[in-house]
């Protein structure tokens, strides 16, 4: 049985990029304080690790699975990694590759639970998330260098700082980076095997199998680059996390996984694109940053990203369940 | 083996359970001989069965849920939001502690509706349902409670302090009975009332059962609504054992229940549930939980060996419900 | 037409229980399009999968191309040149037309697939197809139709030398049936060998050029069609001899009650324009071939899937016919109305479930007793039912998945037996299960309508319909072909509804 959805895919990016536009405009209308530069540099700064983690599991998503594990995975491997180059004196740069290194591994792993083994993905990933909470609360609180310390260049790479104190002027490169990955991944997505077999199996994993493909192995793949995803979030987390705290992290997987949503990826799999997750991420960290600023108490975003990932599947299976009744 | 199986006592009481039960007794013996006195055993049980009150009505309600082949893992939020909720509103707004038991239930029933409404009738995956739970259960004990703690009342509060009788009346533990209790109704209503029947037939196979007459959707969210209601409930234990809840906690409590719930038998397929063996698995992952403190090993170890274990015990169900077909 | 290039001799293959394939004859020369003809269950789809690797044969030989082979899965098959263009699509919604053309063996230019190579040679391959689909296009996004056209086209990018055909115009337009035809022929002249299986008539003398006729496992023979007639053919289909004597005239009385009025009932392609009565104590056959639409009629008057239009009236307790409005099973079955599902394990019972369970499934508020299940009362009713229905089974406690299919389907009818339906659809009753179960449910089913119950059996077994039918209704493509009492209808004549003719 195929999907008869329309694909009105470019229609809901837009729109959400209109939404982004839109929000944008009525929060810096609303509140002074909002319209600073400074401001947009700090949601640029914390929007970092929460796109990177978003485009690590849009692949999860669009197979129809999920990745629970990368929000604790993420403080866990900066954890780890401040405790490299503070307890045993380790170079920054390789603990920047620790991280990655440990994404890949805990993605691995799932890839092996959920591809091979069968588990279900929400399990699967529930489990992950524990242990690598549970292996990041075995590590002190760390922070990494900051900036005027010593390895504290990696902070460069989100946010250029030319000249030094107050009147430093800083500008946001990092989102340079991240809209060369967008479009690296959503090339990928798109052009490569690995995308196109990740999509294949998220919308008839059976007809791919008995095409040729070697779905087992796709399917790990997909966990494998999700965790690499989280590797490099963790290092963007760290950036912006003057001490990472053990114990912490649950609950940041869901402004990217909500983000993803929002982006338009399928709610059963399917069908997803990486330039959605990035234009959804924006709605999440809009509405999480600029919130406070017209007056909504920090926490109501909880509870509103909560609410707008039921929307956002709500839209997506109102869609199909219209678009298969004609 | 076979043999064993055939032996009328074994099948009345099920080779799982009786299988459980010496696993827990043989965890008790082993902590016992290998910590000693660091394990000492009227401590160990007490603290065992605190962690049981409030995990198990945990663990009843989400083995009601995966027997409809659902999931529901904003159980720990939930749990923390009813607390914090219904405490807030008594300790700031004056409303007497007996409404606020009866509204934590209720706050728990709401999500229970919320989560199997949308399940059952608008079609959610539950896994995405449970995420957007978890976080408006979390956000919603924050807003509401302005990210402050909540204590309920200790036992020395003189005009509330029976509130706390629902766990022990002079050393004597009244919460084992309540929770046995309520455990033996949970059994009844799911092997030998029509709700439970439908619950189990629709977990195993609900086009079927859809195509005998009977309104699938209905009584799944039943299912939803029976766990939010016992969520309710293990929040009225939680604080009555550990007083005080903050907001933003809750995660790990989720694992935990579905560990106790899979180890027990229940399967995540849908469709076959064991109360009993949930109750057993309960025990098991709290004595577990005591065992590994008194290893000196701190949360972060918990966690993982949790975490482990849920795997272990899922990957045992799947690959039994493999080999079956 | 050329040499042989494929030849199967002596195919033999059983599944438990059932001979599927008998000493089974079958050749394609190059060049050629050879028809493979025969019922429901003849055993056609068995033997191309035989051939395509998806079974294995138990006895027989292949020789394929002048050497004796044996394909161990589709993948050997389609390497050597052996493709199968199957009936259930397996294509990948999400991915474009292109895209699942090339799927597992796409193009590279360096890191990147070459999708634009892919168009271009999608392109390329519609084009000598003479089909008209855009190969950018989503593939769910197209007809089911022009999706069989992909699936085609795919057969035919992976340089086959034998391409099989099964039921290839199923959902096909007039127009798309005309372009399949030019490119079947095409195909055959550049020395391809084609099967085509199908049951329509006017195709196969239309297209081929010789036909092959299988009936209950076995090989009857082979014609070349332009020397044959659609009489010939057909009594190969169905010449067989009936040991039971088919029913001679129907058991309604002519002056029986209307129970069940069913009209213009419209429900998609399947289901077009439908109506038909049903009166009281009779056994109202449907016949017809797969994907006729019987089912989905069912399902849709069950219920169960949902309709665009169509009225029901049902006779109440009262005696008095009624419309009623049916939109879910729980509606169908409060007016008196069973369905046992043609897939008895995936929707009539609840195989992990006891016979106890399975049995009160549509009666639960006939057992409860306050809050608490009558168990008593359960078990009661069930072991009446296992007796009076012969159910063979230790106890009543049996879990289903553990009874045969025969027992299996007692144990569904003990169901809407407890339920005390007055009207009750089989479908396929007897699909599954051996001879002696089969007697079985035969005499429970004139029994029950002896009794006053009133039974539409969907079959598709010819022997069943005749046996057991007092009136019997034709459906071909989800129109209502024929509407014949028990006293008029032969094989023949079933058959001559049953398979599409062009007027």
């Amino acid at each position: 049985m195929t999907k008869k959805k329309k694909s009105i895919l470019s229609d809901q990016r837009f729109i959400v990029l209109l939404v982004v536009i839109a929000l944008t405009a009525i929060f810096s209308f609303m509140s002074k304080e909002f319209r600073q530069y400074n401001t947009m540099l700090s949601l640029l700064d914390f929007s970092y690790y929460d796109l990177l983690m978003a485009i690590g599991v849009t692949f999860p998503l669009i197979t129809g699975g999920v990745d629970l594990s990368i929000g604790t995975g993420m403080v866990c491997y900066a954890l780890i990694g401040g405790t490299l180059i503070r307890s045993h004196g380790i170079p920054v740069i390789v603990a920047m590759l620790v991280c990655v290194l440990l994404g890949v591994l805990i993605g691995t792993l799932n890839g092996v639970l959920i591809g091979v083994m069968n588990l279900p993905p929400f399990l699967a990933t529930l489990c992950t998330c524990m242990i690598t909470r549970g292996a990041g609360s075995l590590c002190t609180a760390t922070p990494w260098p900051g900036l005027t310390q010593e390895g504290g260049w990696f902070h460069s790479i989100f946010k250029l700082t030319i000249g030094t104190g107050r009147s430093a002027d800083r500008y946001p490169i990092g989102f340079l980076w991240m809209v060369i990955l967008v479009l690296l991944m959503e090339f990928v997505l798109n052009h490569t095997k690995f995308g196109r077999y990740t999509i294949a199996i998220g919308s008839n994993k059976e007809a791919a199998a008995l095409s040729g493909i070697n779905v087992k192995f796709y399917h790990v793949m997909v966990y494998v680059v999700c965790g690499l995803f989280t590797g490099l979030a963790a290092i963007a987390y760290a950036a912006v996390t003057p001490t990472v705290q053990p114990g912490t992290g649950a609950g940041l997987e869901m402004d990217a996984i909500g983000g993803v949503f929002v982006g338009g990826v399928a709610a059963t799999g399917g069908y997803g694109s990486v330039l959605g997750t990035f234009v959804g991420i924006f709605v999440i960290m809009l509405l999480k940053t600029g919130l406070p600023y017209i007056g909504l108490q920090a926490n109501w975003q909880q509870i509103i990203t909560g609410l707008v990932l039921i929307v956002a599947v709500l839209i997506d299976i109102i869609k199909e369940k219209k678009a298969a009744a004609l | 083996m076979e043999k064993l199986k055939q032996n009328p006592i074994v099948k009345k009481l099920g080779l799982n359970r009786i299988l459980l039960v010496g696993i827990l007794i043989l965890m008790f013996a082993v902590f016992k001989v290998v910590l000693g006195s660091k394990f000492p055993v009227g401590d160990s049980i007490k603290s065992t069965l605190n962690y049981v009150y409030f995990l198990g009505f945990l663990s009843l309600g989400v083995t009601f849920v995966i027997a409809t082949g659902g999931i529901d893992f904003s159980i720990g939020p939930v749990m923390f939001c009813c607390a914090l909720v219904s405490g807030y509103c008594m300790t700031s707004y004056g409303v007497p502690c007996a409404v606020a038991m009866v509204l934590c239930v209720l706050i728990g029933l709401c999500f229970g509706t919320f989560n199997g409404w949308l399940v059952s009738y608008m079609s959610v995956p539950p896994f995405i349902v449970s995420m957007a739970s978890m976080n408006i259960a979390k956000g919603l004990a924050s807003v509401f409670t302005k990210t402050q703690s909540v204590s309920w009342p200790l036992s020395s509060d003189p005009v509330n302090g029976w509130f706390r009788n629902i766990v022990s009346v002079n050393g004597f533990p009244v919460g084992i009975l309540i929770f046995l209790t309520v455990a033996v109704i949970c059994g009844i209503v799911l092997y030998r009332t029509k709700p439970g029947r439908y619950i189990l037939c629709l977990g195993s196979n609900s086009e079927a059962v859809r195509l005998s007459g009977v309104n699938t959707r209905k009584w799944r969210m039943l299912a939803y609504m029976i766990c939010g209601s016992l969520v309710g409930i293990a929040a009225l234990f939680f604080v009555a054992t550990y007083t005080t809840v903050q907001p933003g906690y809750g995660d790990q409590y989720n694992n935990e229940a579905i560990a106790g719930c899979v180890m027990g038998g229940t399967s995540m397929v849908g469709g076959l549930a064991s109360i009993g063996g949930t109750v057993i698995g309960v025990f098991i992952i709290s004595l577990l939980q005591q065992g590994i403190m008194a290893f000196g090993l701190g949360k972060g170890q918990q966690m993982i060996i949790t975490g482990i274990i849920v795997i272990v015990a899922v990957y045992a169900d799947v690959s039994a419900r493999r080999r079956k077909n | 037409m050329g040499e042989v290039i494929l030849t199967m001799k002596d195919i033999d293959k059983s599944f438990p229980g059932v001979h599927a394939l008998d000493h089974v004859n079958f050749e394609v020369k190059r060049g050629e399009v050879h028809a493979l003809m025969g019922e429901n269950g003849a055993g056609k789809s068995t033997l191309m999968k035989v051939l395509t690797g998806i079974y294995q044969k138990d006895s027989g030989s292949i020789v394929y191309k002048g050497k004796e082979t044996e394909f161990h899965n589709t993948r050997e098959a389609q390497d050597a040149g052996v493709v199968i263009v199957h009936q259930e699509l397996n294509m990948v919604g999400d991915l474009t037309v292109a895209q699942n053309i090339f799927i597992g063996r796409e193009p590279k230019k360096g890191f990147r697939i070459d999708d634009k190579k892919m168009i271009e040679e999608s392109k390329k391959l519609f084009q000598e197809l003479n089909i008209e689909i855009d190969p950018r296009e989503k593939m769910h996004n197209l007809t089911v139709g022009k999706q069989q056209m992909c699936e085609i086209a795919k057969a035919i990018s992976h340089k086959a030398e034998v391409i099989i055909f099964d039921e290839p115009s199923a959902a096909l337009t007039e127009k798309e049936i005309a372009d399949l035809f030019v490119i079947i022929r095409d195909l055959r002249e550049k020395g391809l060998g084609i099967v085509y299986i199908s049951h329509r008539m006017d195709e196969i003398k239309v297209i081929t050029d010789r036909v092959t006729v299988m009936r209950d496992g076995g090989y009857v023979g082979t014609l070349i069609t332009k020397d044959s007639t659609k009489e010939d053919i057909i009594n190969m289909m169905v010449g067989r001899v009936i040991y039971e004597d088919p029913k001679q005239h129907s058991m309604v009385a002519p002056d029986a009650p209307v129970v069940l009025k069913v009209e213009h009932l419209n429900a998609g392609k399947m289901v077009q324009d439908v109506s038909f009565e049903l009166r009281k104590g009779e056994i109202l056959g449907f016949s017809g071939l797969m994907g006729a639409g019987r089912t989905e009629t069912a399902r849709a008057l069950f219920g169960a899937d949902p309709k665009q239009s169509g009225k029901i009236s049902v006779m109440g307790k009262d005696g008095q016919l009624r419309e009623v409005t049916i939109n879910s099973p729980q509606d169908a079955v409060k007016y008196g109305i069973g369905y046992l599902s043609e897939d008895r394990r995936r929707y009539g019972c609840v195989v992990q479930k006891s016979c106890i369970e399975n049995t009160t499934l549509a009666t639960m508020e006939q057992f409860t007793k306050g809050f608490l299940i009558d168990s008593a009362k359960e078990k009661e009713v069930t072991e009446k039912y296992i007796k009076e229905l012969a159910t063979k089974t230790p106890t009543a406690d049996q879990l289903v998945v553990n009874l045969s299919g025969g027992n299996q389907q007692k144990v569904v009818i003990a169901k809407w037996l407890t339920r005390d339906s007055d009207i009750l659809i089989f479908d396929e009753p007897t699909r599954g299960i051996d001879v002696g179960a089969k007697n079985e449910i035969y005499k429970l089913m004139n029994k029950l309508a002896a009794e006053g119950k009133s039974i539409i059996m969907i079959s598709s077994e010819m022997t069943e319909v005749l046996r057991m039918s007092d009136r019997i209704i034709i459906m071909c493509e989800g129109k209502v072909t024929g509407n014949i009492d028990i006293s008029e209808a032969t094989q023949e004549n079933i058959m001559d509804k049953a398979t599409r003719s062009i007027d």
